[in-house]
């Protein structure tokens, strides 16, 4: 510890605490007001991901019927699946909105997964192909594909996807079937705050649209909101109660249909399941529940009651691999 | 939406029809590699994957690919 000739003698030591002072916590430093680097903001969330917590939470997949899914791993990259589905699906009609179908389909499918490429297709026992490929051009650079392919001529569906991941930005560019084209564009403005943008173009019907998107997220809660030229307005707020539950709300406005939805939901996250509920404006209740039964075997149970339409769906499945 | 190209050629100078000949075979071609595209795609998707899978280390059995342990 030597010091130089000049040096101020250091502070003497704080008198050691007594009293009550040594029951209670000692208090903690008041942390400084960071001063905010604005070169310096991290990477924000994509853009169609922005609400991505919301649909978590208020969104599960609920089915109706009986779901069996297998996922079979034969290396750290590649895996097979198989899945079988028995139970009614709703199809949207001409008539009177969606009508219930019965149906039943295998779905075989292969994945592999590896950090610079990822392929995953799935093919069902009609026909129908969805593949999804992902590869990592350059670091920054990101090439998706995602195709749904069909029998029947002309219901086929692809799309392009070119994502640039910059330092505080995410721009991405689109070419889709139909002839459509869209970008988009993210920026962190502060280090909570990012605020994004977005235009497409349908060159068979010619419309275009443009969209705005803003997320405000803390370490507790994140709020989203977007407005879309299409007339339509999308808020979305969660909150992380604790580190096992969260409750999530979202408010949407169609201008075209007048129509306006807004539904509150929990995510409990507990240690051997998952339970998501979910309470509609349209009357819908629903709740989903992931029960880990064993390693790598999970118990699922769907329920959705919609009051205003009489409708009942009630789905149980197993899924076993990861 | 050909046919009113090549009217629309037979309206205007001669001049103008060679370049619309090129271009509606460039779209008769371009169609053609994506219905030939979406064929391969179709049949051609998923044993790619696991042609790539069983080749990737640690190289996986035949066996485990048909077996449902």
């Amino acid at each position: 510890m030597g010091s130089s000739v000049g040096h101020a003698a250091a502070p003497p030591p704080p008198p050691p605490p007594v009293g009550l002072a040594v029951a209670l916590p000692p208090k903690v430093e008041e942390k400084s007001e960071k001063k905010v680097d604005y070169l310096n903001l991290p990477c924000p969330v994509p853009f169609e991901e922005n609400q991505r917590e919301a649909l978590m939470s208020l969104k599960p997949e609920l089915f109706e019927g009986l779901r069996f899914d297998f996922t079979k791993g034969l290396n750290q990259k590649f895996s097979l699946s198989h899945s079988v589905f028995m139970g009614s699906m709703e199809v949207p009609s001409p008539s009177s909105g969606t009508i219930k179908v019965p149906t039943a389909h295998y779905e075989f499918g292969a994945n592999f997964l590896d950090p610079k490429l990822m392929l995953i297709g799935r093919v069902l026992t009609d026909g129908r192909l969805n593949a999804r490929v992902k590869y990592d051009l350059t670091d920054n650079l990101t090439l998706k594909i995602t195709a749904q392919i069909t029998n029947e001529p002309h219901f086929s569906q692809g799309m392009f996807n070119f994502d640039y991941k910059g330092k505080d930005f995410r721009a991405q560019y689109q070419m889709g079937n139909n002839a459509f084209y869209g970008a988009n564009y993210i920026q962190s403005v502060t280090p909570h705050l990012s605020l994004g943008s977005e235009v497409f173009w349908l060159g068979h019907q010619r419309k275009s649209g443009i969209g705005f998107a803003a997320r405000y997220n803390t370490d507790k809660m994140v709020a989203t909101a977007q407005v879309a030229s299409a007339g339509i307005v999308a808020l979305s707020y969660v909150q992380k109660v604790s580190e096992k539950v969260s409750l999530a709300s979202d408010f949407m406005y169609n201008h075209m249909t007048r129509d306006v939805t807004s539904s509150f939901g929990y995510d409990y996250i507990l240690r051997q399941c998952r339970l998501r509920g979910k309470l509609d404006s349209n009357g819908c209740v629903a709740a989903f529940l992931e029960e880990r039964l064993n390693m790598g075997v999970n118990f699922i149970l769907s329920a959705e009651i919609d009051h205003r339409k009489k409708d009942y769906k009630f789905g149980f499945g197993v899924t076993v691999g990861e | 939406m050909a046919s009113r190209a090549s009217s629309k050629g037979k309206g205007k100078a001669a001049r103008g029809s060679n370049e619309q000949s090129t271009a509606r075979s460039v779209k008769k071609w371009s169609t053609w590699a994506m219905k030939k595209a979406k064929v391969i795609t179709h049949y051609g998707f998923i044993p790619l994957i696991i042609i790539i899978g069983m080749n990737s280390e640690p190289k996986p059995q035949l066996s485990q690919l048909l077996s449902p342990v």
